[in-house]
């Protein structure tokens, strides 16, 4: 992981710096909403200017984004290296919390977090549709792949099929872990599943694992079954796994149905007048930008590209912003 | 594995954490450890010594309270804390989830049965007659209990550092309230040595999981050897 | 200057202790109590010292009431009464630092936490007081001993000077000596002399009746629920106004 050089004692000062900080950002920030609350109602528009003693540059420095996301987003390095730019430019920090896609929309539904990364756009969707979240913006995908031991019980290497595929493991009664935790991986092989024939067969060969990539993955190996991965963790354990891609992702020209897009959505600050509305916007702004596209392109694993940027585009996208289903009134 | 000759020297020629990433985690576990077992030892100390020697209605429920807790599930401590301090909940005003501070909270709920409760075994087993010297000397209540405390000293300072083994491995309760964040430049804002170990084990990397381990192992054992080392020293006799 | 209980009574649960017993303690005088085993002079020493009221009756302290004052102002009056038990019962500490508590709970707290630090620091220096207390009791030099390292009679002893250090009034003591060996016998009987020399008034209870004869001023003869005898030790022995006190002391009278 890309950790940059600080010396010992300029760490110990920013943790105090942090403590301290943390404490007066609180009380700067209720003062500023309490003046700009008044100045509002005085018909004044000069919302930033009063807080005279911040002269250090935008009203938003000094404060903290809660971001919550994947682990899979957090776990390629991806993010530190897309939030440091942001931050400085900013003055700002920003809290990654890496809890898995489920845990992450729901602390975004209890107003925990400020803006959402995730992968699974059936629960984002879902999200938006609740009315919990607002502007969201497509930003980059990667893709899935089937993997499974060398020897391939259910022969299913090379297929260009990922429901056929997942059909003749069904079939075969070869050993499949799932994730199991509502994660973006896991919606994606569920809606696999729904999309064979076999959803409601499986036996004992189907394991749920209940954890992480990267646990499933050495389940995987050590048990020489199937799985679902997303390229990005496959790549950074290879060396370590016996595992095999079976089904590639469309990356390699493998199969739409594996395509792994990400989203980025704001909080709705309607539903929470307490989440940091500006800043998520500030930051959906930064990573759908030209600098960020170029970082997530650049970055690399065993020197390969894990993620491909598609926030900007010379064509119009207007799926990205409502939900699959939405029907265009013409 | 572990003992093979080549590892340690290339472990430690090549550690796969800066320095400051490690010393920033092992600081933040420090912190919250030893301020949780600080908080929960000032509120332990008064309990123990109402419980072992005061009658009042409700002592029974309060000595159950303390022998449940001891070995209360985790997990559940660090969702009712999260429901807690979440924006929904009751004290959602103070913005602290996420924070250090919503792990001490855990782990002050976690750790003071445990000291509470082996605390009230010491203090019990405080004669009453000395208790009684003390008082017929001339001693305050207050000063009763604090010649109690002295002389339990030792059964307390056991007390103390079972409670802060119980908060220094907690694992599954600081990390659904802290969230194991840490910031792009490597400083661990509420990432622990044990949510640091889980993160690289749950990616497979079991090698540097059971570095870290180590070194937590090595901080419990430090913090344990400085606490005997003051009580054998001069604390002992004085 | 005395201490007296006047027609006080105590019980546990449904049992008498005492019923309307009087006593005073006088300074500059040897009290002894005697009686039976378990007939209750502990429980009037306890009285005495302030540790419990007494169910019904008065305890007063130079002729104020004690349990009518405020709290503030009783434990003025119990800091001047100094109480040695059947057992040591030291601290778990330094012999000097088990011999100054009493000293260091009459400061204030700035002062103790000034002083704490200081021991801590290491810069000790023994205490005048609790010099002399040590001296009564001829255990000066084992100042700086653990107290757990000291021997029955000798850990009695420093229990006995640690209640003379902070020069009470009145001194109680509860059958001091039962454990010790006659050695160390004589040192606390040695002890009570220079205490009441020095003024205070002792009050002692024992079983021990040659205890009584030795060493006492008056004795009083705790009997049933109630002192049934008080005088001059040489009276009471010799011609006593009671039969019973005749047959307890003859040995007939057992409970």
């Amino acid at each position: 992981m890309p950790y940059s050089n600080y010396n010992d004692i300029q760490s110990y000062f920013t943790v105090a710096f942090d403590v301290v900080s943390m404490a007066i950002q609180r009380r700067r920030f209720v003062t500023a909403v309490g003046s700009g609350a008044v100045a509002g109602l005085a018909g004044c528009t000069a919302l930033g200017r009063d807080d005279a003693g911040d002269a250090n540059g935008p009203e938003i420095s000094g404060e903290t984004l809660t971001l919550t996301t994947t682990t899979s987003t957090y776990h390629t390095g991806l993010l530190d290296e897309l939030n440091a730019p942001f931050q400085d430019r900013y003055g700002v920090t920003v809290d990654t919390v890496a809890q898995g896609t489920g845990a992450a929309l729901e602390t975004a539904r209890n107003g925990d977090s400020d803006v959402v990364m995730v992968h699974a756009r059936s629960l984002e969707d879902e999200f938006i549709e609740g009315g919990y979240g607002v502007n969201r913006r497509d930003l980059m995908f990667n893709d899935f792949v089937v993997v499974g031991a060398t020897d391939d019980p259910a022969s299913i290497a090379g297929s260009g099929e990922t429901t056929s595929a997942f059909e003749g493991i069904a079939e075969s009664g070869s050993t499949f872990v799932s994730r199991g935790d509502n994660s973006g991986t896991h919606t994606k092989e569920l809606e696999v599943w729904e999309a064979t024939g076999v959803a409601d067969e499986f036996g004992e060969w189907y394991t749920e694992a209940g954890q992480g990539m990267g646990e499933v993955l050495v389940q995987a190996d050590q048990q020489g079954a199937y799985t679902l991965a997303d390229r990005g963790t496959y790549l950074s354990m290879q060396s370590e796994l016996d595992l095999e891609i079976l089904v590639e992702g469309p990356i390699e020209d493998g199969p739409e149905m594996l395509m792994n897009p990400y989203g980025i959505v704001a909080v709705n600050p309607a539903v929470h007048d307490t989440v940091n509305y500006d800043l998520a916007m500030a930051y959906i702004g930064y990573v759908t930008s030209l600098e960020a596209e170029k970082i997530i392109r650049n970055y690399t694993s065993e020197g390969e590209q894990l993620f491909f940027p598609e926030a900007i585009s010379e064509e119009p996208n207007f799926e990205q912003y409502v939900p699959e289903e939405w029907e265009r009134n013409e | 594995m572990l003992l093979e000759p080549t590892l340690w020297p290339a472990l430690v020629a090549e550690f796969p954490f800066e320095w400051h990433y490690v010393r920033s985690i092992i600081y933040v576990s420090l912190y919250v450890s030893l301020v949780a077992v600080t908080l929960s030892t000032l509120f332990s100390l008064p309990v123990a010594l109402l419980v072992g020697f005061k009658e009042f209605p409700g002592k029974g429920l309060v000595t159950s309270l303390i022998n449940t807790g001891m070995g209360f599930p985790s997990v559940v401590v660090g969702l009712v804390v999260l429901f807690g301090v979440s924006n929904q909940g009751p004290l959602g005003e103070l913005n602290l989830v996420f924070t250090r501070e919503a792990m001490i909270m855990s782990q002050f709920v976690l750790a003071t049965p445990v000291v509470t409760g082996v605390s009230l075994a010491a203090v019990s087993s405080v004669e009453q007659n000395v208790r009684d010297a003390a008082f017929a000397m001339g001693g305050t209540r207050a000063d009763v209990a604090l010649v109690t405390i002295k002389e339990a000293r030792y059964g307390i300072a056991t007390a103390v550092l079972a409670g802060f083994g119980r908060a220094i491995s907690e694992v599954g309760s600081v990390l659904i309230v802290g969230g194991n964040i840490v910031g792009p430049d490597g400083h661990s804002k509420t990432r622990t040595l044990t949510t640091a170990i889980q993160l690289e084990a749950r990616q497979g990397q079991f090698e540097t999981a059971m570095i870290l381990g180590a070194v937590l192992v090595v901080l419990v054992l430090v913090v344990n050897a400085v606490v005997v080392r003051l009580g054998s020293g001069n604390g002992g006799r004085y | 200057m005395t201490l007296e209980a006047t027609d006080v009574c105590y019980g546990y649960d449904d049992e008498a202790v005492l019923e309307e017993v009087s006593l005073s303690v006088n300074r500059g005088e040897v009290l002894a109590i005697i009686g039976p085993s378990g007939v209750g002079k502990s429980t009037l020493l306890r009285l005495l010292a302030l540790f419990d009221s007494p169910d019904r009756g008065r305890v007063t302290y130079d002729r104020n009431e004690v349990w009518t004052a405020p709290e503030r102002q009783r434990l003025e009056y119990r800091r001047k009464i100094g109480m040695v038990f059947q057992e040591p019962s030291l601290f778990d500490a330094s012999v000097r630092r088990n011999v100054t508590y009493g000293l260091r709970v009459r400061q204030s707290w700035r002062d103790r936490l000034r002083h704490e630090v200081a021991s801590l620091v290491g810069t000790q220096n023994g205490t005048g007081d609790a010099i002399d207390a040590l001296e009564t009791v001829g255990l000066r030099e084992k100042a700086t001993q653990d107290a757990a390292s000291l021997s029955g009679g000798e850990a009695q002893r420093v229990a006995f000077a640690r209640a003379l250090a902070y020069d009470p009034d009145i001194l109680l003591l509860d059958e001091p000596t039962s454990d010790l060996d006659p050695r160390n016998t004589a040192g606390i009987e040695d002890a009570v002399y220079r205490a009441r020399n020095r003024g205070i008034g002792v009050a002692i209870a024992t079983h021990d009746m040659h205890q009584a004869e030795r060493i006492a001023d008056r004795v009083a003869v705790l009997l049933g629920n109630d002192v049934i005898e008080v005088g001059d030790t040489e009276r009471v022995f010799e011609d006593p106004a009671d039969e019973r006190t005749q047959k307890f002391i003859d040995g007939e009278l057992i409970y």
